[in-house]
């Protein structure tokens, strides 16, 4: 199952990015939507993990430290790579569909719209427009 | 490793090959078909299970137009989920096989009416949303990443229209 390792990948990327984004976030609005991030991204973790363990595959372990896109200094930069990973673990999850039925198609369409609603969210937030992309997880 | 950056998807070639290979078995059965049915009249297709998510994307679409133009201060809000809604509609015209009404203010016959509020645009997105995941539920393969993208992109929009 790639499709799961990639998404775990990103999930993993996630809540690293997450601890970076909330301390240059200032305003506490914001602050607690990395923190419920940040926590939904740990969710998705733990079902990635659990999901490979039944399948025997072996995931690799995240790694020790990310090399970030550009670097995250203020709230400006934070908000645009909470946009980035969000689009990032969209990319991740769309794969899976196709590559799985039913109720685990289902659990993989949630990860990715609600992945896509933080997006939209932390658009608006940023001031960025629009705020919706046409087809979210579609590589750009 | 680098933060972002598209993920690539080692199974995918393989699988369109499967998709394209039952397409073309079908195919067969089917021109064989209808060698038994020469004189017979024309059987019209079955439409494809696609279509009303399709006219469903041009009724928002057009939906979002009425709103923009009844509520100008929100039109630069409006305008870009109406482009995302024709988006949509192109590339489900394309996968299904059919051509575009051209006149892009068709009367949306086909699809669910909708009230030129933002509270409407809501409801009909919500209606549109639930759609798209049932659709992608269902999908083949070859067809469930475009329908949730789909899906997440309604939803996005739900969440835009706050």
């Amino acid at each position: 199952m790639t499709q799961l390792s990639a998404a775990l990948a990103a999930e993993q990327a996630a809540i690293y990015a997450y601890g970076l984004i909330g301390v240059h976030l200032d305003r506490d609005a914001e602050r607690e939507q990395a923190r419920a991030a940040e926590q939904a991204h740990r969710q998705r973790r733990d079902y990635l993990v659990a999901r490979l363990e039944q399948l025997k595959a072996s995931a690799a372990p995240a790694p020790a430290g990310y090399e970030l896109p550009f670097p995250v200094a203020d709230r400006a930069s934070a908000l645009r790579l909470a946009i980035q990973i969000e689009d990032g673990v969209a990319q991740a999850w769309r794969p899976v569909l196709p590559a799985t039925q039913g109720t685990e198609r289902g659990t993989a369409l949630s990860a990715m719209t609600e992945a896509a609603v933080r997006a939209t969210r932390w658009r608006r937030l940023a001031a960025v427009t629009p705020v919706t992309l046409p087809f979210p997880g579609r590589p750009s | 490793m680098v933060l972002t950056g598209a993920v690539r998807m080692m199974g995918q070639t393989r699988r369109r090959v499967l998709g394209l290979a039952a397409g073309a078995g079908l195919g067969v059965t089917t021109l064989s078909g209808c060698g038994l049915l020469d004189d017979g009249p024309e059987p019209t297709p079955a439409p494809d299970p696609l279509q009303p998510l399709l006219d469903e994307a041009l009724a928002l679409a057009a939906a979002y137009d009425r709103a923009a133009l009844a509520l100008p201060a929100l039109a630069a809000r409006l305008t870009p989920l109406a482009a995302d809604h024709r988006a949509h509609a192109a590339e489900l015209a394309r996968v299904i096989g059919v051509t575009l009404p051209s006149a892009p203010a068709a009367p949306a016959s086909s699809g669910p009416a909708v009230t030129e509020t933002l509270a409407g645009l809501r409801k009909a997105e919500q209606a549109g949303q639930r759609n798209a995941v049932a659709a992608c539920g269902q999908a083949p393969a070859p067809r469930a990443a475009l329908l949730g993208s789909i899906a997440a992109s309604r939803a996005t929009h739900i969440e835009a229209l706050r």
